[in-house]
């Protein structure tokens, strides 16, 4: 017997049965709704977050600042590029880490950082085709390691939480939101769910549809802890400082 | 973790007088406990999802047979490894065996409660690997050889001027009145372990059933550290940690996290399905899950305790519970405190090694009042102490509760008349009367001084079951309004 058939089969023998049962359990409590009706209601998640775009913008902005976000709203990719400067100059920094995103290349296609004697660095593989991956890898992560902030756009922002969520893929890291001491997050209109239901609705109809992710990150307010005391000491080991920009 | 639950008594003495300890509890209770009170009322239908927790968490349990088989499935489609380990010395060694394939000696661990109660760190620590906690309290602990005070703040019991002499002693460090130049130092130190480890080990809060995804919560961004940086993650889990469908986790992180902290979200929420895929940026290259049983499933053929396995691990019912808050998370002698603890402890160590656990409570409710998932714990705590009074497999003890049972006996025998009970009550009046001084009781006789030892016992003005008939409200109203 396996070791998962011998594990599997003392759990049986406590609920009291030989094994365990081949078909789903009746009716499973679903807390949302049983996933033949997923593309359905994926499709209506859709479509309601463009519909509500303007007010579900303005709750996030909200939201998130009382999250811990520094939160600014600029009205096209342009302006937020300038507000990214702003915020680098501030820092005093040397060297930025990006992930090309599509609106973090619309922020930086004007090269608002010409000029400042500020360093930005694309965080992806496959640019320099005379590099092997592990090479890369090698160089990027010592690259973030001793940046002073990291860029990113979003794949979709909740406005219940004031949160970021980040999927990991192809041209974007998952180290750019974590390693440098600033997180600077560009979240474009439209992108905005309403609550944490919505989210995971979307993931599991992507699931659904076979487009997999071995990674998601939820990014609410800058790192934190309150270990000593309950004092509240943010950036202990992911950025203490985090930038929302709402573009548009 | 060694279990040292048989010394709740000694244990709780000395946390009641000691003077730190208390001022750090007191902490507790303003801090987590009115944040949680504050989020759950921000929070709409707060009622609705705990029951809905309750629901979905218990058909999991009651098939968790099926969603463990599923679970398998699922991580190994996404390219994961699944363990299924039967008790800490398999989970351990399937860990150790791993690492050593690989020639791994440095290994990152974010905050696991099962590592705690595998033993894990003194494991790996006697193969020659260096396993470090990068959680910020569990770093302090570690640092300290001390053992975890609280299940969210493991440091809790620790002030400022501790933590600075055990890191000026053990890191070289300069000596740091700030609390945030402390954390400071701990980030110095820790990024160089996250950038050389070769293993990431992490607990989980969560396991979906269908898609095979490990959820993490954590503030500090370790947890996404140890399963980001290093070549190797190993998640371990208990196997009661399933949820069905990616779906569930929205109502769930909403219970578990402002159940823990009162924050609506905390600062991460990590999902982690398998290892990076090909045309990933970074991440690890393998990935296995370690599904621990470790007792588990002695619990859960035990229909009166099964209940158990729904907890989610938010701490809640600690900082709720009068007992908790007077002595502390030490006192119990295992890794899970106050009242959860006093259930699962004895049944995952050993019940006569626990005895004294399920007694460690007012049975005043306040735990199931708190619990995100409503689970009974008054109900098991009475279940447990009536196994352990009348149970036969526990010799050692039985003389000691003899007079206790017998004055249970006594209770019942005259319970079933009126009339006798009116005069046992009478009775017991009269004999508090000769025990007390300024209407509190502060001895009881014989095997029942266990009971007031440590703690005033107002005699009863009126008997509890006389104030009813006469719509007495105050016997309904808690102690405090009174
Ligand atoms: S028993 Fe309930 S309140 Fe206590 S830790 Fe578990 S989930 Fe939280």
């Amino acid at each position: 017997m396996s070791q998962r058939d011998a594990f599997l089969s003392r759990i049986s023998g406590a609920l009291g049965r030989d094994r365990p049962p081949q078909l789903p359990p009746s009716a499973p409590p679903y807390s949302v709704g049983p996933p033949d009706e997923i593309a359905e209601r994926a499709a209506l998640v859709t479509d309601m977050m463009k519909r509500n775009a303007d007010n579900l913008f303005a709750t996030l902005a909200h939201v998130a600042e009382s999250a811990g976000w520094n939160v600014a709203r600029v009205p096209d990719p342009r302006a937020a590029g300038k507000r990214i400067l702003e915020i680098a100059k501030d820092l005093e920094a040397r060297l930025g880490v990006f992930s090309p995103h599509p609106i973090v290349r619309a922020a930086l296609r004007a090269d608002p950082f010409a000029g400042s004697g500020i360093e930005l660095l694309p965080v992806a593989l496959g640019l320099d085709e005379s590099e092997s991956p592990q090479r890369g890898r090698e160089r990027l992560r010592a690259a973030m390691a001793v940046a002073d902030l990291g860029i990113t756009g979003v794949d979709y922002a909740i406005a219940e939480t004031g949160t970021c969520v980040i999927i990991p893929k192809a041209g974007v890291s998952r180290l750019v939101s974590l390693l440098p001491p600033v997180h600077v997050a560009l979240v474009e209109r439209g992108q905005t769910l309403p609550s944490l239901d919505e989210l995971f609705t979307l993931r599991r109809n992507d699931f659904m549809q076979g487009e997999t992710r071995s990674y998601m990150n939820l990014i609410t307010g800058p790192s934190r802890t309150a270990d000593i005391e309950y004092t509240i000491v943010t950036g202990v080991h992911g950025p203490g400082e985090v930038h929302m920009i709402l573009v548009g | 973790m060694q279990p040292r639950t048989t010394q709740f008594r000694q244990n709780s003495a000395s946390a009641l007088a000691d003077e730190r300890i208390q001022r750090n509890l007191a902490g507790l209770y303003s801090g987590f406990h009115s944040a949680r009170i504050d989020a759950s009322s921000a929070t709409a239908d707060w009622e609705s999802l705990r029951a809905r927790g309750h629901e979905i968490k218990s058909h999991v349990i009651e098939n968790l047979d099926y969603y463990l088989n599923t679970l398998a499935d699922s991580v190994e489609r996404a390219g994961g490894h699944v363990f299924f380990a039967k008790d800490a010395e398999d989970a351990s060694s399937y860990v150790v065996e791993v690492a050593s394939k690989r020639g791994i000696d440095l290994v990152i661990k974010s905050k696991s409660m099962l590592s705690e109660e595998m033993g894990l760190n003194e494991r790996l620590e006697a193969e020659g690997m260096e396993p470090v906690e990068t959680d910020l309290g569990e770093y302090i602990i570690q640092l300290a050889g001390d053992t975890p005070f609280h299940i969210i703040a493991p440091a809790i019991h620790k002030s400022r001027e501790e933590v600075s002499d055990l890191f000026t002693e053990r890191l070289g460090a300069p000596r740091y009145e700030d609390i945030e130049d402390l954390t400071k130092e701990a980030r110095r130190q820790l990024r160089q372990k996250f950038l050389a480890a070769g293993m990431g080990i992490s607990g989980a809060n969560f396991l979906v059933a269908e898609t095979g995804t490990v959820a993490l919560v954590t503030n500090e961004g370790n947890g996404r550290m140890v399963t980001s940086m290093p070549k190797v993650h190993i998640a371990i889990a208990g196997m009661e940690k399933v949820v069905p469908s990616i779906e569930d986790l929205a109502m769930f992180l909403r219970l578990l996290i402002r159940s823990a902290t009162g924050q609506m979200l905390s600062s991460y929420v990590t999902a982690v399905t398998g290892p990076r895929l090909h045309d990933e940026e970074d991440g690890p290259e393998e990935f296995h899950l370690v599904i621990v049983d470790n007792g588990r499933s002695r619990i859960l053929a035990d229909e009166h305790l099964r209940e158990s396995l729904l907890c989610l691990r938010c701490g809640a019912c600690m900082n709720a519970c009068p007992v908790y808050r007077k002595v502390g998370g030490h006192a119990y002698g295992w890794v899970y405190p106050g009242p959860i603890g006093a259930i699962v402890s004895p049944m995952l160590t050993g019940l006569s090694d626990g005895k004294d656990l399920p007694y460690a409570s007012t049975l005043c409710g306040a735990c199931k009042e708190a619990c995100p998932v409503k689970i009974d714990m008054p109900r098991m705590l009475l279940y447990l102490r009536k196994e352990l009074t009348q149970g036969d497999s526990y010799p050692e003890h039985r003389s000691a509760d003899a007079a206790e049972r017998l004055a249970v006996k006594g209770w019942r025998a005259s319970a079933s008349s009126d009339a006798a009970m009116r005069a046992t009550n009478l009775a017991a009046r009269l004999g508090q009367a000769l025990l007390s001084r300024g209407g509190e009781i502060s001895k009881m006789p014989g095997p029942l001084s266990g009971w007031t030892d440590h703690r005033e016992f107002p005699r009863a003005q009126k008997p509890f079951r006389s104030r009813w008939p006469l719509g007495d409200d105050a016997a309904r109203r808690p102690r405090d309004e009174r």
